[in-house]
């Protein structure tokens, strides 16, 4: 054989290890430099069966494992039952804890070796240098965990961290692209003079600080543009008259993402960056973000919100598509992909009603609500209309009067909607139709029917109208009315019980022995929709948690952060369940964007068979998580 | 570590070997009240040209530490001994060496010197050590004149003391290995034996410690009173 001289610069035992890491992901795609770093910087760590590997109780995570041989266990009490749960199992090759080191922050599960176990370990520093010199070992750390929840976490905090990322991702926080030494001047300032600094210095804003460096107030060039179109304040005008106060703000830490959905929100093109005190340290401008980004995402919400046209909305549509297309092929995160749409989508609904009400304002004020997906914040490209109007009745008028002036204005509505992509509902629960056209009374009337007779339909709809949202007018009356049938389902445990009973009929496709249960067994294809039997047992199990404790918001995501808040979910299932429900998320998106690249119909189904393995694994975990939830619900319920 | 064995090495390849302050070598530590839970400890493995300490030679060092229960592997050492004039051809079947390789080698004093200094005069374990011992103290003899003794550990003692009910099927470290499923990566290979050897011990010292063991000397103790065990039940 003659190793010992073979490749003499590494030792027989650093040369094994290699050997071993590269017959596991990541490290079988990394190169051998960065596996003898690993190897050099190794230690072998013992722990016979049972032992405790890592705790909760231990502090921070500092360090990484792989386990070298035998396996690990996650590791919670059940409070209800008094009884251990295993989490999740991690075998010979895969490495621990990714989200808890990279979020630099305590492990939320007990680690327990599960027979003898023996792993390698590097500590953070070396972790760090790994990290930042192997772009496969840092896509997988960060893939592993990149889900929209657990950003907070994994948002890199670290200085040593936060400069070694990707430099373009939507993740980078804000401080990285922030102009240092911002432009400012005090209010007393005249305008001249700030303009002339403005130009001075090649900047298109200038902040407006109080002796403690807090910005009171922003003047822009569109600020200026607008003063001298109206001519209404001279040159000479403190700049406090004419500057737009309490200007938007984020913290260092926040990231191009939250600053770039701001933006598109309030049709901002500037943003201050403040500190714990809201001292401000820098600015960030749109043209700042669209640099990193290449994603005309602020410029395309503002001109989506001041069109003028229809056909310029619909024009724009396309824009949003390919925007989409672009973030993903970007490598954006699911749940930001999803924001975005639901964003752009709300900014386009805004807008054609806008544009009706200034040609043929019926007079009538009412709040435009969104169901289902739309409902839920969790749009994908395609997506139907499902919607309703909730009407104040004014003083001396009967509802059918009132219906009767909304309704040629809702159809109107829903056909521009169509016109601009939102196929129009086949089911026609559009705020054309009578019945979904109603005062507050009449609504709260339509939800004691609906939930006293729960009918076979009545519990497909509820995935509809359970799922609610304002997208347009006052949110009070959709909050008065919500608040109503909440604590009319609080009340009614039959109807908790059956939507319990509807939202278990959907089964994550695992066997038994946790294997992949396919639709089909015929043919060298196997398939799982991602859908129906990935998303929906979430989506499905979390509505009637939410609904039947009180929780108003219809997001999958933050119903679940509520019902952690309010003691209904453990926190840690609910980070798991979360984490689960995106992971599916992201892999559907990317599955999406592969059938666009081939120029196929979009589908969700897939072959488990074309993931790589570390997908197929976070894919079994996630399905594993769903059924946990699904548990959950059957003992709450006693099904 | 390694990389400064290797400078190390470069620098003093060639230089005159009496140049080395042999009065400074670190002096050997008996085994006391030192923690086993910071303990140093040296696992080793010698590759020798055969089984006659009288007439045969060391012809390749592999040893690890173990340091607080673990084996951080930057402290290791890895040499092939520089002894062209050896003949092993009766040995080269098992360990694999070479007369190219051999050739390739350190000068023995240069490793030797320096294997005084990294083991630190820490105790030294090996699977039946008093093979490796024999042929250690006779080629620090030899080479260097040095005759002081380090303490020794047997892990084919350790292990029966700690784990007295296993079935191994025999006393030999392939037999303890295969017993709680090590991977050897390339047997008789010194350094590959060597970190099998540790990992043992790692087992060990993990049940050592459940069994109250706290410090050097307890272990020895324990070790010894497995011997007489032993020896009684032979008589």
């Amino acid at each position: 054989m003659a190793a010992a001289n073979q490749d003499s610069s590494r030792s027989q035992n650093t040369r094994a290890i290699m050997g071993f890491l590269r017959e596991h992901a990541p490290f079988s795609n990394m190169d051998d430099r960065h596996l003898a770093l690993f190897a050099d910087n190794a230690t072998l760590r013992f722990f016979a069966d049972g032992d405790v590997v890592l705790s909760p109780d231990d502090g921070v995570v500092k360090r990484f494992y792989v386990v070298k041989q035998g396996r690990i266990r996650g590791e919670r009490q059940n409070e209800k039952d008094d009884r251990l749960e295993t989490t999740f199992e991690i075998s010979l090759g895969e490495c621990f804890p990714l989200a808890a080191l990279i979020g630099e922050r305590p492990t939320q599960t007990l680690h327990r070796a599960d027979g003898d176990t023996f792993c390698l370990s590097i500590e953070q520093d070396a972790f760090i240098t790994l990290f930042s010199e192997s772009d496969t070992f840092r896509d997988f750390c960060l893939r592993g965990v990149s889900s929209l929840l657990d950003q907070v976490n994994q948002r890199i905090q670290s200085g040593a961290m936060a400069s070694m990322g990707s430099s373009n991702t939507l993740d980078t926080p804000l401080e990285r692209y922030a102009l240092r030494n911002p432009i400012v001047c005090s209010p007393d300032v005249p305008v001249r003079k700030a303009v002339a600094r403005m130009h001075e210095n090649n900047v298109g804003s200038i902040i407006i600080t109080d002796d403690n460096r807090h910005p009171t107030g922003i003047f822009t060039l569109r600020d200026l543009r607008s003063m001298i179109a109206k001519g209404e304040a001279p040159l000479d005008t403190p700049i406090q008259q004419v500057m737009t106060s309490e200007p938007c703000r984020l913290p260092a830490h926040a990231d191009a993402f939250e600053a770039a959905m701001l933006m598109a929100e309030h049709h901002f093109a500037h943003l201050c960056v403040v500190d714990e005190e809201d001292h401000l340290i820098g600015v960030v401008s749109e043209r700042d973000l669209f640099a990193l980004q290449r994603v005309d995402l602020v410029n395309l919400a503002r001109t989506i919100g001041t069109a003028t046209h229809l056909r310029t909305l619909v024009s724009l549509r396309s824009d949003v598509s390919r925007l989409v297309d672009a973030m993903l092929a970007h490598g954006a995160d699911s749940g930001q992909v999803v924001k975005i749409i639901t964003t752009l989508n709300d900014v386009t609904v805004r807008r054609v009603l806008e544009l009706n009400l200034k040609k043929n304002d019926p007079g009538i004020p009412f709040t435009w609500l969104t169901f289902g997906s739309e409902g839920r914040q969790e749009q994908t490209l395609l997506t139907d209309q499902d919607n309703g109007i909730l009407f104040q009745t004014p003083e001396g008028m009967t509802e059918e009067e009132v219906r009767e002036k909304l309704l040629p204005f809702a159809q109107t509505v829903n056909k521009e909607l169509a016109e601009c992509g939102f196929t129009l509902c086949k089911g026609n629960i559009m705020a054309s139709n009578p019945k979904l056209c109603l005062s507050e009374r009449e609504w709260d009337d339509w939800f004691i029917r609906f939930i006293d007779a729960s009918t076979p339909q009545n519990l497909v709809y509820s995935s509809i109208f359970l799922d609610m949202r304002a997208v347009f007018g006052p949110t009070a009356p959709l909050h008065n009315l919500l608040e109503k049938v909440l604590t009319r389902i609080r009340k009614n445990a039959l109807f908790q019980k059956m939507l319990a009973g509807n939202a278990l009929q959907r089964k994550p496709p695992l066997t038994m022995f946790r294997n992949f249960r396919y639709l089909n067994d015929e043919g060298n294809k196997h398939s799982l929709d991602l859908k129906r039997q990935g998303l929906a047992p979430f989506v499905e199990s979390v509505r009637v948690f939410a609904l039947a404790n009180g929780v108003e918001v219809a997001n999958t995501l933050e119903r679940m952060d509520e019902l952690a808040r309010k003691g209904v979910f453990d926190p840690k299932d609910a980070n798991a369940w979360k984490e689960g429900y995106s992971l599916i998320q992201a892999i559907r998106m990317r599955a999406h964007q592969e059938m666009l690249n081939q120029g196929e119909d979009l589908s969700n189904f897939i072959d488990p068979d074309d993931l790589n393995p570390l997908d197929r694994r976070i894919l079994r975990e996630s399905f594993r998580q769903a059924q946990r939830l699904q548990q959950k619900l059957e003992v709450t319920y006693q099904l | 570590m390694l990389e400064q064995i290797r400078q190390w090495l470069h620098n003093r390849r060639g230089g005159p070997v009496g140049s080395h302050d042999t009065d400074n070598l670190p002096n050997p530590k008996t085994p006391g009240e030192q923690l086993l839970s910071d303990a140093r400890l040296i696992v080793l493995d010698l590759e020798t040209t055969g089984l006659n300490a009288a007439k045969d030679e060391v012809i390749a060092i592999g040893a690890v530490a173990i340091r607080g229960g673990t084996i951080p592997l930057e402290d290791q050492f890895d040499l092939i001994l520089r002894r062209p004039e050896l003949d092993i051809r009766e040995t080269v079947l098992i360990h694999g060496i070479g007369p190219e390789a051999l050739t390739q080698g350190h000068e023995t004093e240069d490793a030797l010197l320096h294997l005084l200094e990294w083991m630190n005069g820490d105790p030294i374990l090996a699977y039946h050590s008093a093979f490796d011992q024999r042929f250690l103290e006779k080629t620090l003899k030899a080479q260097l004149g040095y005759t002081q003794s380090h303490t020794w550990m047997d892990v084919a003692d350790i292990l029966p003391t700690f784990f007295p009910d296993a079935r191994t099927g025999g006393k030999g470290l392939d037999h303890w290995a295969d017993y709680f499923g090590l991977e050897v990566s390339a047997r008789h290979h010194a350094a590959a034996d060597a970190l099998a050897t540790a990992e043992l011990t790692l087992i060990a010292l993990n049940k050592a410690k459940k069994e109250g063991v706290k410090t050097l000397l307890n272990l020895s103790e324990k070790i010894k009173y497995y011997r007489r065990l032993q020896n009684m039940h032979r008589f």
